[in-house]
């Protein structure tokens, strides 16, 4: 493996991490911008512009596009969080270089009015499909109860409202204000030229403007509210948990996410013996999810209406024991483990590579190579783990329940 | 009993004298390793009355094995630091795990003793049969994945499309006397496919499988009669934001000569952002955020599933458009689509390859479905002489029509 970086004069970071002994190549555009830049008026403006960054230039149509990425095989697509929006494709070697080349074009989009209107429709299907994935709902609204005011707390997708107030002209400013080269990072991994990428990125995107951009970062303690909601329909509870944590940047992070999976992985954690493996919860589950300057440990159980009120002592439970006795070495270890192999197996595909060398540079503009994460991770110590919960105190935290009508 | 090496190119195959079929395929490229094993145990497989069996002995047989109680089991799966794998299929239970290769003999003694020696205790059997209640039960709350296993079973013939989740009363009434009933009968070794893929000694693998898994050859059960489709329009009523349309066509299965014309018709369809479906029904109309359809084959039966979900207003003619897009593929398909199609194809199959875990799991479907498996370089030369014609002749003969519709949402849809 070996790495390699370059950055424009107009600031646009090029990496690429070359493995030649893979079959196929990945590249990424990673850009920083997310629903924590909006504004309550043009909430889910980053979502829909995604979707819009695929309907072409002035140029290219949106089915050309899509042609044109078709021809080469790729599995191509985006996603947009709270924070990032990243454009990817996963190919074969010899059309790694078509593939970029398409992408610089299309981070340059037309945005046309036209296209603006049909996608809206696609955009309000997506919000209706996950109002009708509760798991998903509750964990979104949580988000926003525990941020309280926080950008962090913004809807990625945005709300029915908000998307039909939106504007073709305000996504254009909001496209000009974020999509500058010094925002973005073009990342490559697998079997690729490195030579050649840099030389599409120089030609192709070389006349992008710089400019500033800003993001405001504070950390979101967390409001730690309680709320339940009622939908009708529902079969069962869905409950999530938030509480504060370290951000991207904290070299805490590896014992935060150890910390999550010691509590909350699907299997052999403490949330697992106490109320899967006792079939009070099918469902329980805690990780730590690390953002630009702050961060937030995120618990989504499943449970019977029945059972509520002995899963929520249990989980209550759980991390007062945590507080008191804290974590064993045991439990520490076997958490390392789960986590190295996972990460270990993920970073064989271009794809699973790619997806941690373009946030490690974006979170903290360098190179870690698979050993740096891994010796981070196997560093950790108990004492670590203890001065966290110390901190953050995971046992104080929002709650958003979202359930069928209680019977009364 | 000798070693049975002969394969396509890069292939490791042993089997046992008990029938256990052992097969291996090396990566280069990898530090990890990836084991599974097929256990004849599948949604169809059971004896009547025990919908959903499959799903509560999955779980059991990870609750205590050899001399481990369920915690050291899963202690000791985690102090390896396996990435574990559990399924269940019409066909199959299928266990297994991807590691650093390293540990791969010690996991490999975790499994023996899951897949023979589950402790079977009938304390553990209620937990395992409430969590796969509970599991059903909270598919009413992702009705997304509910109208995809409804169609399944709308769609085949009895036994095949049988829930792999389970069915509430028969859950309700299954007791440890029969799922161990089951275990014992259905874990046939004779029948079983251990696969392996990535960083691996096949001859240590052998050794090790031998030692732990040699016995008695036992007779297979045979599939039991197939019954009939219940087939057409079925709708569930749900409150919620959308309707969830699943809709489903019989085609040829994978052992068919037609097979790989198949799969190029529905990639025509549904392969990439190019293709009919996406094109006509989001990027045209914008009806649906999500929509796609894929090939779905059994030994048995195979046919193409298509989901889509819309608002209720919508669900109508979203219903009109993809049954349309299907109707309309025989009339027409041009070279550029065919190309697209193939290349898609190709290169997610190459793509795929770089997994250890795809690849184990891939080459133990293989030889269950075809009775061997097929290289690489096979099914690329058999994607690449597919043409416009030969798709088109294929689709004459096969037409896609006769659709199993099921619907999930606040409204109905008409289906002609």
């Amino acid at each position: 493996m070996e790495f390699k970086s370059e950055k424009l004069s107009n600031g646009l970071v090029i990496i690429g991490e070359i493995n030649k002994s893979a079959k196929s190549a990945a590249v990424g555009f990673f850009v920083k911008t997310g629903s924590r830049d909006e504004t309550e008026l043009i909430n889910g403006v980053s979502h829909f512009l995604e979707h819009m960054l695929f309907k072409g230039t002035d140029k290219l149509s949106a089915l050309e596009v899509n042609q044109a990425f078709d021809r080469t095989g790729a599995q191509f697509n985006a996603f947009t969080s709270e924070e990032n929006t990243v454009y990817y494709a996963a190919v074969l070697p010899e059309y790694l270089v078509e593939v970029t080349e398409l992408w610089t074009q299309l981070i340059r989009p037309a945005l046309r009015d036209e296209d603006f209107n049909l996608e809206k429709n696609v955009i309000k299907e997506e919000i209706a499909m996950y109002k009708d994935l509760p798991s998903f709902d509750v964990m979104d609204r949580c988000r926003t109860l525990h941020f309280d005011g926080h950008p962090c707390g913004n809807s990625v997708l945005g709300s029915e409202e908000s998307i039909d107030n939106l504007t073709a002209g305000q996504m254009r400013d909001y496209f000009a204000s974020r999509y500058a080269p010094n925002n973005i990072v073009l990342a490559c991994a697998g079997d690729f030229d490195w030579d050649q990428i840099c030389s599409i990125a120089a030609n192709s995107c070389g006349d992008w403007r710089q400019q500033t951009v800003e993001r405001k970062l504070e950390h979101g303690e967390g409001s730690k509210k309680i709320e339940r909601l009622e939908k009708a329909n529902l079969a069962r509870e869905h409950i999530c948990l938030m509480s504060a944590g370290v951000s991207a940047q904290d070299p805490r992070r590896f014992a935060a996410s150890l910390l999550g999976m010691i509590v909350g992985d699907d299997v052999g954690s403490r949330f697992f013996w106490e109320l899967v493996d006792k079939a009070l919860a099918e469902a329980a589950s805690m990780q730590f999810g690390a953002m630009d300057g702050t961060g937030a440990f995120c618990s989504y159980i499943r449970c019977s209406s029945e059972n509520v009120t002995k899963v929520l002592d249990i989980v209550r439970g759980v991390f007062d024991d945590l507080a008191r006795n804290g974590v064993t070495e045991d439990e520490l270890a076997k958490a390392q483990n789960k986590i190295l192999s996972a990460l270990v197996i993920k970073n064989e595909l271009p794809m699973g590579r790619l997806v941690d060398l373009g946030f490690n540079w974006t979170y903290l503009q360098r190179y870690q190579t698979i050993e740096d994460d891994v010796n981070a991770i196997k560093a950790v110590t108990v004492d670590d783990v203890h001065s966290l919960v110390e901190q953050f105190r995971p046992g104080e935290f929002t709650q958003l329940s979202l359930g069928p009508a209680r019977r009364t | 009993m000798t070693k049975g090496l002969v394969m396509a190119e890069n292939f490791d195959k042993y089997v046992l004298k008990n029938g256990m079929v052992l097969l291996g395929e090396p990566m280069e490229a990898v530090e990890s390793v990836a084991f599974g094993f097929m256990l004849p145990s599948g949604a169809s497989r059971l004896p009547k009355g025990c919908c959903g069996a499959s799903n509560v002995i999955a779980n059991w047989i990870f609750r205590g094995a050899g001399d481990k109680n369920s915690r050291q089991l899963s202690d000791a799966i985690d102090g390896l630091g396996l990435v574990r794998g559990r399924s269940v299929s019409s066909s199959h239970i299928a266990v297994g795990a991807a590691l650093e290769a390293g540990n791969l003999a010690e996991a490999l003694d975790l499994y023996a003793d899951i897949v023979l020696k589950p402790s079977l205790k009938d304390d553990q059997f209620e937990i395992a049969r409430q969590l796969a209640i509970d599991e059903v039960l909270s598919l009413d709350d992702d009705p997304r994945h509910k109208v995809m296993l409804k169609l399944r079973e709308q769609f085949y013939p009895d036994p095949l499309g049988r829930s792999t989740l389970g069915d509430i009363e028969e859950l309700k009434a299954l007791t440890a006397g029969i799922s161990g009933r089951i275990i014992k009968d259905k874990f046939n070794l004779s029948q079983t496919i251990f696969s392996v893929a990535g960083k691996y000694d096949f001859d240590a693998v052998c050794h090790r499988i031998e030692r732990l898994f040699d016995s008695e050859r036992q007779d297979g059960s045979e599939l039991a009669a197939l019954g009939t489709s219940v087939g057409k329009y079925t709708h569930l009523d749900n409150d919620g934001e959308q309707v969830h349309i699943g809709l489903m066509t019989g085609t040829v299965k994978p052992t068919d000569e037609d097979y790989y014309n198949a799969r190029v018709a529905v990639s025509v369809l549904s392969g990439g952002m190019s293709a009919r479906l996406f094109t006509e029904v989001r990027e045209k109309r914008g009806l649906c955020y999500a929509i796609g359809a894929r090939y779905h084959g059994l030994k048995e039966a195979a046919g193409v599933m298509c989901y889509a979900g819309t608002t209720p207003d919508k669900a109508q003619e979203t219903v009109d458009c993809i049954v349309g897009e299907f109707n309309r593929l025989g009339e027409g398909i041009s070279e550029e689509e065919i190309d697209r199609a193939k290349v898609g194809l190709k290169s997610t199959l190459i793509l795929q390859s770089e997994s250890s875990g795809s690849r184990s799991g891939a080459i133990a479907s293989d030889y269950y479905i075809l009775g061997r498996v097929r290289s690489l370089d096979e099914i690329k030369d058999k994607i690449e002489q597919t043409t416009v014609d030969s798709v088109l002749a294929f689709l004459r003969e096969n037409p896609f029509g006769d659709f199993t519709i099921v619907t999930i949402g606040p409204k109905q849809v008409n289906v002609k």
